[in-house]
């Protein structure tokens, strides 16, 4: 009798990282620690990480979970950022409070993502890549040019902190822990609702989508309708993320935040990370902004020291190589672990079957040659 | 009583190219009726075009009194069709169980469903061995047993199956063969088999087409089908 494929090891892991990080600010040792060997606070960037990992779950229902290639995430990141910027700022006279705008992006994404899948779904993979990426294009181009409503380039600004009760307005700027355990809770607890979420009808009704959609339907599945609940979830995700990140930042920042670059950045951290494992997404966000964030500026300033009179040319700057080095660990891994670092299992089932002969299972190859009628005349003599 | 499932002057095709000129056929109320033919004869796509999944573009497909034209695919399993797809097309990063519980998508009674599974596993005991494992490490015995099972969790009238027979050891052929029958004689459920196999399909079924380039040539009994001289040269062998 095999167990049912529960993932005790990839839930525990998932699991020690949630509760390593609720442990981190409690010893300040680390914080210094850390702050010593890079000169930065690693309080302070771990909130960005929390939400990017968010807004890779969302790309993940739709890229991960249904197999839809989606380049345009970064559109539905910005209108939960603008809807924060439009409806706490000064700007305007809505002024409304952090938990009324939180749900508010997350619909404003929905409804939007409704409305570009309605149409569009019925296209396949190269179409889809490419209406989601023109949308995300198009979405910044807005967002620059309509300068009355989004203040263009300057972005809207102050976006106020968050009221929560025994945080005092001033220690959201003073003291990075409540945003930091702000943006923890809110990433723990889409991680349970996903955790359920794939073990539920729908989740199976996603992968079963991916796996063979013509199979699908004839199960009775509507592929249109479920491609577009994973397309509206995780645009919904993704205004979730943004509404955080803007009031992180304090300001909607400038368009180019929500720009292509932005959408491929998540798209490169599922695969790095596995796609359609939230393990993966997370492992792969906290390598990719781990790696721009934290490990490029101290390349760089270690550049600097040693050649004081680079005088700013890009060859001799890390920021430069960035990207290629970027591309490079795509390509590496795609030719040597295309199911990424921390894979979902059903990824690695289908991508290295012959470690499963392995472990004592015979995969389809290798059935007729192992006995099969055998055990059939066996068990199965119902005939 | 009329027929479960009568398909009358049916066209489809794909893009510029009709597949089907022009195939009729029924299936009454508790019967196993098998559709023979050479490959790329139609047999897929008239199976496609009943249960919705590739649009007919002339003729009549009606399924108990429905009209089955005006169905999505998705609608049409409700009515108590299912099919089990050509090529195993089970879904193979799903589990055993899951596969079963994706059959059993349309349905809302949990019970019924949970029952049925164990029913599947009383039919097909490796499928309750191997329950947990991804289906896609199935062997192809085992993978066509899972479709027909995945396919049997909707608790169709009428089943459709398409080539339940490629590429398995004779052994196994007949496993599968022998709960079809089964299935039809104690609970009534009509099949409509597309089978390369004549012979097996003839021999368990009650009446028999064979389809040639997009049109049905022949039908009748399925035994006199099967003493045919013209089909016994063409399609047996002999
Ligand atoms: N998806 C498809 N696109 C285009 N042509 C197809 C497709 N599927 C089948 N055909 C063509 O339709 C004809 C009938 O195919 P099919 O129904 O699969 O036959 P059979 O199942 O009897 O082998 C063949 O000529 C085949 O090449
Ligand atoms: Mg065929």
């Amino acid at each position: 009798m095999s167990p049912p494929v529960k993932k005790p090891f990839a839930i525990g892991w998932e699991g020690a990282i949630f509760l390593a990080l609720l442990l981190y600010p409690l010893f300040p040792i680390f914080e210094s620690l850390f702050f010593r060997a890079t000169q930065r606070s690693l309080g302070e960037q771990l909130p960005l990480v929390f939400i990017f990992a968010l807004l890779a779950y969302g790309l993940n229902v739709v890229v991960g979970y249904t197999g839809l290639l989606h380049l345009g995430i970064a559109a539905f990141f910005a209108v939960g950022a603008y809807v924060a910027g439009i409806f706490t700022t000064a700007a305007y006279s809505f002024g409304w409070p952090f938990w009324v705008v939180l749900p508010l992006g997350v619909l404003a994404a929905t409804v939007l993502g409704l409305l570009l899948g309605a149409p569009t779904l019925r296209l396949r993979g190269d179409y889809l890549a490419l209406v989601t990426l023109g949308f995300g294009e198009v979405t910044k181009f807005t967002l620059r040019n309509m300068e009355k409503i989004t203040a263009g380039t300057r972005g809207l600004s102050p976006i106020p902190p968050p009221s929560l009760p025994l945080v005092p307005p001033s220690a959201w700027a003073d003291d990075y822990r409540p945003f930091y355990y702000l943006t923890l809770g809110v990433l723990i607890l889409v991680a349970l609702l996903l955790h359920n979420l794939e073990r539920s009808r729908l989740g199976r009704a996603w992968i079963a989508l991916r796996e063979d959609e013509l199979a699908a339907n004839c199960m009775g599945l509507n592929p249109n309708k479920l491609k577009l609940a994973a397309f509206a979830l995780g645009a919904g995700l993704a205004g979730l993320a943004g509404v955080l990140y803007a009031t992180r930042l304090t300001s909607t920042a400038d368009p180019n935040a929500y720009d292509f670059n932005r959408s491929i950045f998540m798209v490169c951290c599922l695969i790095l990370g596995g796609l359609g494992s939230r393990l993966g997404a997370l492992v792969g966000v906290i390598m990719l902004v781990g790696f721009d964030n934290i490990l490029t500026p101290i390349i760089d300033s270690k550049i600097q020291e040693w050649f004081p009179n680079s005088g700013g040319r890009i060859c001799l700057s890390f920021t430069g190589w960035r990207l290629a080095i970027f591309g490079l660990a795509l390509i590496l891994m795609m030719r040597f672990r295309p199911e990424g670092i921390v894979p979902s299992s059903r990824m690695k089932h289908e991508l290295h079957p012959d470690e499963a002969v392995s472990n004592g299972i015979d995969p389809i190859t290798m059935g007729r040659n192992t006995g099969e009628v055998e055990t059939l005349g066996r068990k199965g003599g119902q005939s | 009583m009329p027929p479960i499932l009568e398909v009358a002057g049916l066209r489809a095709g794909y893009g510029p190219i009709d597949a089907l000129h022009d195939v009729s056929l029924t299936v009454d109320e508790g019967e196993i009726v098998t559709m023979i033919g050479a490959n790329g004869a139609g047999k897929t796509t008239t199976l496609m075009s009943v249960s919705g999944v590739v649009r007919p573009r002339a003729g009549r497909v009606t399924f108990g009194g429905n009209d089955l034209r005006t169905f999505p695919a998705h609608e049409i399993v409700k009515l108590g069709l299912a099919q089990s797809p050509e090529g195993r097309k089970i879904f193979p990063r799903l589990t055993v169980l899951e596969n079963l519980q994706m059959g059993a998508f349309t349905r809302k009674d949990p019970p019924g469903i949970a029952a049925d599974i164990e029913k599947m596993f009383g039919m097909f005991p490796i499928l309750n061995e191997r329950k947990g494992q991804a289906g896609g490490l199935l062997s192809g015995g085992q993978q066509q047993m899972l479709a027909i099972a995945r396919a049997l969790m909707a608790r169709p009238k009428l089943l459709l199956l398409d080539e339940p027979s490629l590429g398995l050891a004779p052994q196994i052929v007949t496993q599968i063969f022998g709960v079809i029958r089964d299935l039809n004689q104690n609970q009534g459920m009509s099949v409509l088999l597309v089978e390369q196999n004549a012979r097996m399909a003839l021999k368990v079924a009650h009446r028999g087409y064979v389809l040639e380039t997009g049109r049905v040539t022949f039908s009748d009994k399925a035994d006199v089908v099967l003493n045919d001289p013209r089909i016994r040269a063409a399609y047996l062998g002999e």
